[in-house]
């Protein structure tokens, strides 16, 4: 037994002492646990949370689905653009370890270069695209061989199940879910829908934990879906008369267009290069994108002078009968309007005669009586009046398309060499408008006087499946008098009529009227003036029997045949889409 | 000294001899362990979902392996609880030898981990060689302290001290550097101290072992940058919550998160792949996440209350080698509760270390269920060593007091006091 205990006693076992002293420190540094527990729990509960928060919840978008597109067939509603889920294979670099092996692996599941997989495994990035649009089967071959850093990602890609149809009509929607060109440009807002919202608690991948009460689910609202005014059998056939066409005139480009002018629909529309807008990715010229029916803009040429008669005619300063002595020449500001060779030379002219034999002088002349005998400040006036605000050159017509432009028209009060610059505008020179706006001019020159306004949009498909159709939209009324314009529908069917052999046409289908007018004009070059050797030709003409049903704009541009490119060019495209809407899409006889 | 002066009193230390009186054993322990495995399970239940997804395993792969692991632990505790305390002073020599190769064996055939070998599989379970050197320092220590208080020179240097300072510093290698478990050597070290303290070592010399350790554990923290780090991450979690502060900054906001109440049992967060180890050495803190500052409270009461009975165990112990034996299983418990809840809790620096009962581990779980039934066993032999030292002076002690008038449902429900005189002197 040793003498004493070190620790003060208390009557009890000094082992026992030292135990509780033992004791005690254990219960004071669980009592500061519990301290340190309030604390962190309660008292700093609020900046914890908002922490944790901060790295538990996230936001997410849910895609909405986007707006398909259709078309009409005759009496049905087929689709043009179509939504399909597709797999994009990606790499995590920095997770592969034998990248050769890994890449023939996939090679052997489906397919493609294993050098070039090899080649995108060792890219420095964390994320690096193997391959795009795997099929369902593709994937699951992929993700069967359970590669380290080898995913794939869901991907929505349109669709297009009538091929090129149209394709610079819809345009496409880019990589990142974007409407480019076209429809799906000018419509992209409609189309794309209103992404969802997904607040959500994730666990550290960023994987929803859909169990939690603290989710705010806004549901993504799906794209409206379209119906578009185009008729896919008449597209498809107006897209075969253009190349046609365009290959007999060694055209390398050219578009055309067919609209109702009663309403203002486009019925078909085509551009020519074309491309697949499926792959839009592989195009390497973006210029086939374009629509060139409302993007390009061209001095119209000749096809303007049944616009310049209608308006001399509108406003009384000539009638039908009116005849003139034409000088086969003027001289304005010193320089000379004057006439193709086959014009016959000076002599007395009608403005039938005008159209018929295309005389610029003539619409000179019409331009001249505008103004009381001259071009001076009335007449330019008076035909800018017209042009712009009835004939609505040089503003964008708005129809759903991207990157439409408004082609220009000279002011009429302020510039150099005014009265020359008008004069040629009275014959589609020293102006320009797209043919979308020269059909909707002619359709209301054609159609008793009403513009209305161009459009693609048929309507849009409601939750039932049906069809709301929009009513068209009368842009202009009263553009010319009713009379007027049959007065110059006669007038372009009497020109038709004189020269529809040399578009062509060796007979005329009876029962029908048909007019139109050719258009050659001189290619601008960018820096100023015109090149001597290239050419556009352009006709705009309408088919029909009481009432004019079809308004049909073509142009070639840079023909390589001898002839004017107007006559030999455009007017033969002209005369197949007639021969195309007589045979195929109910033309209604005269009665 | 302390347990020393009563020598006298102790039953000769023959191993063999006659097993004494056994009475009622402490059921409270039984009871508290089930109610901690149990919270434990729960727990691991909860977060199964999560932590499969991290894992790529099915939902009840931790559930299953935890059941087997409680199911071992339960032959542990009924074996421990059998076999006769004195039969493992027999096994010193074979339990220091296996332990010491179940360390070699770590470190050759291990899994490397963070840089540390501290696991070898075993038949398709991992086996953490530094829970069975606890073991065997457990026994060796009790063998060798009662060795020193019969012979009456604890205080010695050569004799005591020596012995005590080699096996710290050999575990501060070899646990310590070579397993790299900071957190085990913590607890074994404790472990050594506690018992020498209780033990009844003077206390200049428990100062002096005390300065001993603190120099040892600064030079190994010194001497490992990741160490270093660890320790920096502790002073200044904020500043590096990406990286080597990370598990502290997402302890405290798991913690933290759980307020007064908690989140509920099914919405924890934190464990779906924010927080490290969440089933293992993190479970605190999404026990904490789930059920708040009451559900900490109410944990930390229990292992207190475990603890307060191990204590009373280890005061009423029959002799010095059983007391001891209490005394090191308490420091090693509790040690661990303690720094596991400290690093959870921001007060102590990160330790990989678990949650006696609770934490997801069945080596962890297996030995302390063993110990738990060691002390089960002793439980069953305890006396009042108050009451017979004031039958001595002819004083009644408060305890004992206590006891006597307490009405019958509160007393201890053991054997009457034995007195000094009624126990055998064989």
């Amino acid at each position: 037994m040793h003498p004493r205990s070190p620790m003060p006693s208390t009557g009890s076992n000094p082992a026992v002492q030292r135990l509780r002293l033992w004791y005690s420190v254990f219960l004071l540094v669980a009592a500061v646990f519990i301290v340190r527990s309030f604390y962190l729990q309660v008292i700093r509960h609020d900046y914890y949370r908002q922490l944790a928060m901060n790295s538990q919840l996230k936001e997410y978008q849910i895609p909405a689905e986007r707006g398909v597109i259709a078309a009409h067939d005759g009496d049905t509603v087929v689709p043009v653009v179509l939504n399909q889920k597709l797999y994009t294979l990606f790499a995590d670099p920095k997770y592969i370890k034998d990248s050769w092996k890994d890449a023939h692996q996939i090679a052997d599941a489906i397919g493609g270069d294993a050098s070039y997989y090899e080649k995108q495994m060792k890219v420095n990035s964390r994320y690096s695209v193997l391959a795009k649009k795997l099929n369902k089967e593709q994937r699951a071959k992929v993700e069967k061989l359970k590669l380290k850093g080898v995913g794939t990602r869901e991907t929505t890609y349109r669709t297009y199940p009538q091929g090129q149809l149209a394709a610079q009509l819809l345009g496409f929607v880019n990589d990142e879910g974007e409407g480019k060109y076209g429809l799906e440009q000018a419509l992209d807002s409609q189309l794309k829908g209103q992404a969802g919202e997904l607040r959500a608690i994730t666990d550290a991948r960023g994987i929803p934990l859909v169990a939690n009460k603290d989710n705010i689910v806004k549901e993504a609202q799906a794209g409206k879906r379209v119906v578009l005014t185009i008729d896919i059998a008449m597209q498809k056939q107006l897209e075969d008369n253009l190349k046609a066409g365009l290959e007999r005139a060694k055209s390398k480009s050219g578009d055309a267009m067919i609209m109702d002018p009663n309403t203002g629909a486009i019925l078909a529309m085509a551009s020519f290069p074309t491309y697949s807008p499926a792959d839009f990715s592989k195009v390497e010229d973006a210029n086939v994108f374009t629509n060139a029916s409302v993007s390009s803009a061209l001095e119209v040429g000749s096809s303007m002078k049944p616009l310049t008669a209608a308006a001399a005619l509108d406003q009384g300063v000539v009638k039908r009968e009116t005849t003139y002595f034409d000088p086969s020449f003027y001289d304005i500001d010193g320089y000379k309007i004057t006439n193709i060779e086959e014009d016959g030379g000076a002599g007395t002219r009608s403005v039938s005669d005008i159209i018929q034999l295309s005389l610029n002088t003539g619409a000179t002349w019409l331009l001249m009586q505008m103004g009381g005998g001259q071009i001076n400040q009335k007449a330019r006036q008076t035909w800018h009046g017209y042009m712009v605000d009835r004939y609505q050159f040089g503003k964008q017509t708005g129809i759903e398309q991207g990157y439409e432009t408004a082609g220009t028209i000279p002011d009429p009060n302020d510039g150099y060499g005014l009265n020359l610059q008008y004069a040629n505008t009275a014959f589609g020179q020293g102006m320009t408008a797209t043919p979308l706006q020269m059909a909707g001019a002619l359709a209301s020159v054609v159609n008793g006087g009403t513009y209305y306004k161009p459009h693609l949009v048929d309507g849009y498909m409601n939750k039932d499946n049906q069809l709301v159709q929009q009513k068209p939209t009368v842009v202009k009324a009263g553009v010319i008098k009713p009379e007027v314009s049959q007065t110059v529908k006669e007038i372009m069917q009497y020109s038709f009529e004189k020269n529809h052999v040399g578009y062509g046409m060796p007979r005329l289908p009876a029962g029908y009227s048909i007019g139109g007018k050719t258009g050659t004009a001189q290619i601008a070059k960018p820096g100023g003036g015109y090149y001597e050797d290239k050419f556009n030709g352009t006709f705009t003409g309408f088919v029909g029997g009481d009432k004019p049903q079809y308004i049909i704009v073509t142009r070639v541009n840079e023909p390589k045949i001898p002839g004017y490119a107007g006559s030999k060019a455009a007017a033969p495209m002209f005369v197949d889409m007639t021969n195309m809407l007589i045979n195929n899409f109910n033309v209604t006889p005269k009665s | 000294m302390a347990i020393g002066s009563l020598k006298a009193r102790q039953q000769p230390t023959d191993l063999d001899g006659p097993r004494q009186r056994r009475h009622r054993p402490d059921y409270w322990l039984l009871l508290i362990a089930t109610a901690l495995i149990v919270i434990g399970l729960i727990v691991l239940y909860a977060i199964s979902p999560g932590l499969a997804i991290q894992k790529q395993v099915g939902d009840n792969y931790f559930v299953n392996k935890q059941m087997i692991a409680i199911a071992l632990g339960i032959v542990a505790f009924v074996a421990m609880a059998n076999i006769p305390v004195n039969f493992w002073r027999h096994l010193q020599r074979p339990l220091l030898i296996a332990a010491a190769l179940s360390a070699i064996a770590v470190r050759l055939f291990g899994e490397r981990v963070n840089g540390a070998y501290r696991w070898i599989q075993v038949g398709g379970m991992s086996f953490q060689a530094a829970e069975l050197i606890k073991f065997a320092l457990l026994i060796w220590l009790a063998c060798f302290l009662v060795e020193r208080i019969q012979e009456g020179n604890l205080g010695d240097v050569k004799k005591t001290l020596q012995p005590l300072i080699i096996a710290m510093v050999i575990i501060g290698l070899v646990v310590g550097k070579v397993q790299s478990d900071f957190g085990s050597t913590a607890v074994m070290v404790a472990m050594i101290g506690s018992m020498a303290f209780v033990a009844g070592m003077p206390m200049k010399r428990v100062m002096m072992v005390g300065a001993i350790v603190a120099i040892g554990g600064l030079l190994l923290i010194a001497g490992s940058s990741y160490r270093r780090d660890r320790l920096m991450t502790f002073m200044h979690p904020e500043q590096d919550c990406q990286n080597a502060g990370y598990q502290v900054c997402q302890a405290l906001i798991t913690v933290g998160s759980g307020g007064m109440f908690g989140l509920g049992v099914a919405n924890s967060v934190q464990a779906y792949g924010y927080l490290p180890e969440a089933a293992n050495d993190s479970i605190f803190a999404i026990l904490a996440e789930k059920f708040g500052f009451i559900g900490v409270t109410a944990l930390v009461a229990l292992f207190v209350t475990f603890f307060r009975r191990l204590f009373r165990i280890a005061e009423r112990a029959p002799d010095d080698y059983s007391r001891l034996l209490v005394v090191g299983i308490l420091a090693w418990l509790s040690t661990q509760v303690l720094i596991n809840v400290g690093a959870m809790l921001g007060l102590l620096p990160l330790k990989g270390i678990t949650l006696p009962f609770i934490s997801y581990g069945g080596t962890s779980l297996v030995f302390v269920l063993g110990a738990v039934g060691l002390v089960f066993q002793i439980s069953r032999y305890t006396v009042y060593r108050t009451a017979a030292v004031s039958s001595q002076t002819g004083q009644t002690t408060r305890e004992g007091r206590a006891n006597e008038s307490a009405p019958h449902w509160r007393r201890n429900g053991r054997a009457h006091n034995p007195a000094v005189g009624r126990r055998s002197q064989a």
